[in-house]
């Protein structure tokens, strides 16, 4: 058996750190592969961290608390006897590996005199090649891996499950960060975010003093203390999700030429049919939202223009309704996404948007629920907003803003009468759709909730 | 008739030339008023003939061991006159280095002594006669220090001399008393000692090279002693007086005899006479309170180097010379950073420090993580026969953190360099680390201090 790293993975498009809110094994326990090893809170939502391989989690590297870069070692899975040093000495290789050497290098190796061992650069995890001979125990290590396969040994001992994360690049991600080895090791320790701080050295590096300044402010969670008389104003320090919402939303509103549609939705037939649908015993409860979230999903098949996403040199049209729904939480936003809704019945879109919106309010979203939408569907109507528009959430091509279903006045055949209403706002990005694209996706959407036994169908 | 620049800089010192130097290339019109020779104290009767005089003594030193390295010399005979001479005429040299840069670069100087006659005005008191400079944009003051006494003994630089005499004194008295064991008074030791004067160092605080880091004060204490040097700590000096072989120095600690006294108690600023109050300029605990660009309490008034207060270092005046330079052009200059100013003394072996001491480090609160490295585990080291000393890095232990870097041993002044730009850009011990140092060096050993830090040292 070869030893195997728990590395920090990356759980969404826009993590660059993860906080280990607690190991849920501790050092000595035996690991299945699939075991939870502990719980990792992310900029999105806190996630369970699962063994990829099995053995004796023999050390942690990182304790509860503490926050590191993505890819990074935090801990150690190996069997009892085998050595570990060169490892726990500091050493986070690359997740993505090279293969391993062939025998002859690996004697190379064991003669070399020991070198240190490599040190994690938190600009580019992904780039990271792993160095050799980290230690006098590092060719035993090396030794140990089949000559000339893939190496097993360098792949992560760790991943989330579901495995798949959707990787469309999340914009604005690309450029390196300028922090003193000191300030990035601070950072790390005290669970500042980098991305959010404003450096003050040459160049705009940060140094030492922007993390302490940084780290010092109030908890970003601590109870709002009662304001004292006289003061005029507070500084909240940003909350990690409120600073990536602050990092990412002027990437979408400045790049993204929006353009907006709207259109009011008769609401009535829709209306009496959720009735009707929630009278039904032993059958989910159905929300608007639900209602819309089907319409949205069937339209979307019928106008994959919309169900688009830029890509540069060529627009990305998608033949399936990954739904993103947002919800709001006390410090932020988050999108957990309803995949393949085109294929679910209301029930079942009822059932599992009710999920995922509890679990990200109680941070317990998995990495895959995060990300991978194709559109994406907000609804502030429970607030009795009647008609907003929102943010594209690149890269995205669309989202809908949803308001209240109110009773209004409307003009019928007889006269006046009281009618139940709803407006509809999409946001479209004008690089991947027209406005006429936008109206006509908005009108089968209309039609369906207006008619609303095509959901049923 | 006024003569008019835009700057006018008292004193040539390391400070002043550097700041004069510095003000005509960002375009400014510079004056220099300068009492003596350009180059100030440093390069006059400091730093620059003492490192002169101190490597005729490591030359004699090696000359006396040549056996070692299987080379028979003969008799040996040193001149100390000759030594003297040499170190004046490196002095000299390097004062006309000045004068050449101040021409390069369009600097005009004028002999006399400067006083302020009001923010914008010098006035130049030479052999010349008198001239008036009109500073149109500020004045740069860079009058330096000058060796300070103990109450009641006055410097006559023939009984009791001060650094100043004892750089010009062609002939050496057979013992000294150095009263002050900081780096002044631990290189003349050094130099006297060599030459084979009978060198007695008292020292008032508690160990020789007090800021220091303990383990250094230690060391040079013992090579000292093994040279022959006598060294009395924690005694204080209460009367100088003619009798015995020349002087008696009376202390709490019993009765000293020599033929003369070198008086290496401190510096203190050199603000007398040079019109700080007809300008407006204040002082703060004896030294001339600046702002982080060095202007003083007088709009357009700047002042650098020793008057500016400590550390009283040639390089830190230097450095403050830039930042008052590039102040005045309009620039925004990097404020001088004091805590990562290195600290050097040339005895034999040389002492450097940056930073903490492992005991300051530890008194400031921190958890810190000490590698010691002897320089008798370097490859070069024993092949130069000069295997006194160590590296000593103490670093926070939770970042690894460079807190203070404490070498004793050959060119230990120029191995502390690494330590200092690693401080400046916030490396951490892992950089230090990841470094490959070059094969065979003595800066290995500095390489080899971090990893013993982190419990990785290879060869020791």
């Amino acid at each position: 058996m070869s030893v195997s790293k728990v590395l920090m993975p990356k759980l969404s498009e826009a993590m660059e750190t993860g906080k280990i809110i607690k190991w849920l094994k501790k050092e000595g326990d035996r690991i299945q592969a699939g075991d939870i090893l502990a719980e990792v809170e992310t900029d999105k939502a806190d996630v369970e961290m699962e063994a990829f391989g099995g053995g004796v989690l023999r050390k942690i590297l990182m304790p509860a608390g503490s926050t590191v870069p993505v890819g990074s070692l935090i801990g150690v899975i190996a069997e009892p006897d085998e050595d570990i040093a060169a490892l726990t000495s500091g050493a986070p290789p690359a997740p993505a590996a090279a293969p391993a050497p062939a025998a002859a290098a690996a004697t190379e190796m064991a003669s070399r005199p020991a070198a240190v061992p490599p040190q994690p650069r938190r600009e580019d995890p992904a780039a990271r090649t792993p160095s050799p001979a980290s230690g006098p125990t590092a060719p035993a290590r090396v030794a140990s891996a089949p000559a000339a396969a893939p190496a097993p040994a360098a792949r992560p001992a760790a991943v989330v499950r579901p495995a798949a994360v959707a990787s469309s690049p999340a914009p604005g991600d690309g450029g390196r960060l300028k922090a003193s080895p000191l300030a990035r090791k601070i950072a790390a320790q005290s669970g500042v975010d980098l991305q959010v701080i404003q450096g003050s050295g040459p160049g705009g590096r940060i140094v030492r003093r922007d993390v302490e300044a940084a780290s010092s402010a109030p908890a970003a969670r601590a109870v709002a203390p009662a304001v004292a008389p006289g003061v005029e104003f507070e500084e909240r320090p940003l909350s990690q999700i409120r600073a990536i919402i602050a990092k990412r939303m002027p990437l979408s509103k400045a790049p993204v030429p929006h353009f907006y549609v709207s259109s009011e939705v008769a609401m009535d037939r829709g209306f009496t049919l959720r009735e009707e649908l929630n009278a039904l015993e032993g059958q989910p409860k159905i929300s608007f939202n639900d209602l819309v979230l089907r319409a949205c999903a069937l339209a979307l098949l019928e106008h994959p223009g919309v169900n688009a996403s830029f890509q540069g040199e060529s627009i990305r049209v998608y033949h399936v309704a990954h739904i993103g729904i947002a919800v709001a939480l006390e410090d932020g936003l988050i999108t957990p996404v309803l995949r393949d809704v085109q294929a679910k019945s209301l029930g079942q879109i009822a059932l599992e948007a009710r999920d995922l919106a509890e679990r990200a309010r109680q941070r317990k979203l998995r990495a895959a629920e995060m990300s991978g939408a194709t559109f994406s569907i907000s609804n502030l109507g429970m607030f009795d907003v009647t008609e907003f528009s929102a943010i594209i959430n690149p890269p995205e091509g669309a989202i809908l803003a949803v308001g209240s279903v109110r009773k209004v006045p409307v003009v019928t055949a007889d006269g006046l009468g009281v009618g139940r209403r709803m407006m509809l706002t999409l946001s479209c990005d004008h690089r991947v759709m027209d406005g006429a694209m936008g109206a006509r996706f908005l009108q089968d959407v209309k039609r369906l909730l207006e008619e609303p036994l095509r959901l049923l169908v | 008739m006024a003569k008019k620049f835009d700057v006018v800089v008292v004193g040539s010192g390391p400070g002043g030339y550097v700041s004069a130097i510095r003000c005509a290339q960002l375009g400014l019109g510079v004056a220099v008023v300068e009492d003596d020779r350009p180059g100030g104290v440093c390069l006059n009767w400091g730093c620059i003939p003492t490192k002169a005089l101190l490597c005729n003594a490591e030359v004699l030193n090696l000359v006396q061991h040549a056996g070692d390295f299987g080379i028979a010399v003969g008799e040996v005979r040193a001149d100390y006159a000759q030594a003297v001479q040499r170190s004046r005429g490196v002095a000299d040299r390097m004062a006309k280095g000045v004068e050449f840069l101040f021409r390069k670069n369009k600097v005009t100087l004028f002999p006399g002594t400067g006083t302020l006659k009001n923010p914008r005005t010098v006035e130049v008191k030479g052999a010349a006669g008198a001239e008036t400079l009109e500073a149109a944009r500020a004045v740069v003051l860079a009058t330096g220090s000058k060796p300070r006494s103990l109450p009641g003994v006055s410097i006559d630089e023939k009984l009791v001399i001060s650094s100043n005499g004892a750089v010009r004194n062609e002939s050496r008295p057979a013992s000294i008393i150095v009263i002050g064991a900081g780096a002044v008074g631990v290189e003349f030791a050094d130099i006297y000692a060599a030459y084979g004067t009978q060198v007695t160092l008292l020292e008032a605080l508690p160990r020789v090279l007090p800021i220091e880091d303990e383990d250094a004060s230690t060391l040079i204490t013992r090579l000292f002693g093994r040279r022959g040097i006598t060294i009395k700590t924690g005694v204080k000096v209460s009367a100088v007086k003619p009798g015995g072989p020349g002087a008696i120095v009376e202390t709490d600690g019993g009765r000293f005899e020599a033929q003369q006294v070198l008086m290496a108690v401190g510096r203190g600023a050199r603000t007398d006479g040079i019109g700080l109050e007809a300008a407006g300029v204040q002082m703060e605990r004896g030294y001339v309170k600046v702002s982080p660009t060095m202007e003083t309490s007088a709009k357009g008034v700047y002042a650098i180097g020793d008057m500016a207060g400590a550390p009283l270092l040639a390089h830190k005046a230097m450095a403050e010379g830039v930042v008052a330079a590039e102040a005045i052009a309009g620039q925004h200059p990097r404020p001088i950073d004091y805590g990562n100013v290195p600290s050097c003394t040339y005895c034999r072996p040389q002492v450097a420090s940056i930073g903490a001491s492992e005991a300051k480090a530890k008194e400031n609160g921190r958890g810190v993580m000490v590698g010691k490295f002897p320089f008798t585990a370097s490859g070069k080291a024993v092949a130069l026969g000069e295997t006194d000393g160590f590296v000593k890095v103490v670093a926070d232990k939770a970042t690894g953190e460079i807190l203070g870097v404490h070498i004793v041993g050959p060119e230990a002044t120029e191995i502390i360099h690494e330590f200092a730009v690693g401080r400046t850009l916030e490396a951490t011990l892992e950089e230090i680390m990841h470094t490959i140092h070059a094969h065979p060096t003595l800066s290995e050993a500095a390489l080899e201090a971090t990893l013993a830090a982190l419990g990785q040292a290879i060869h020791i």
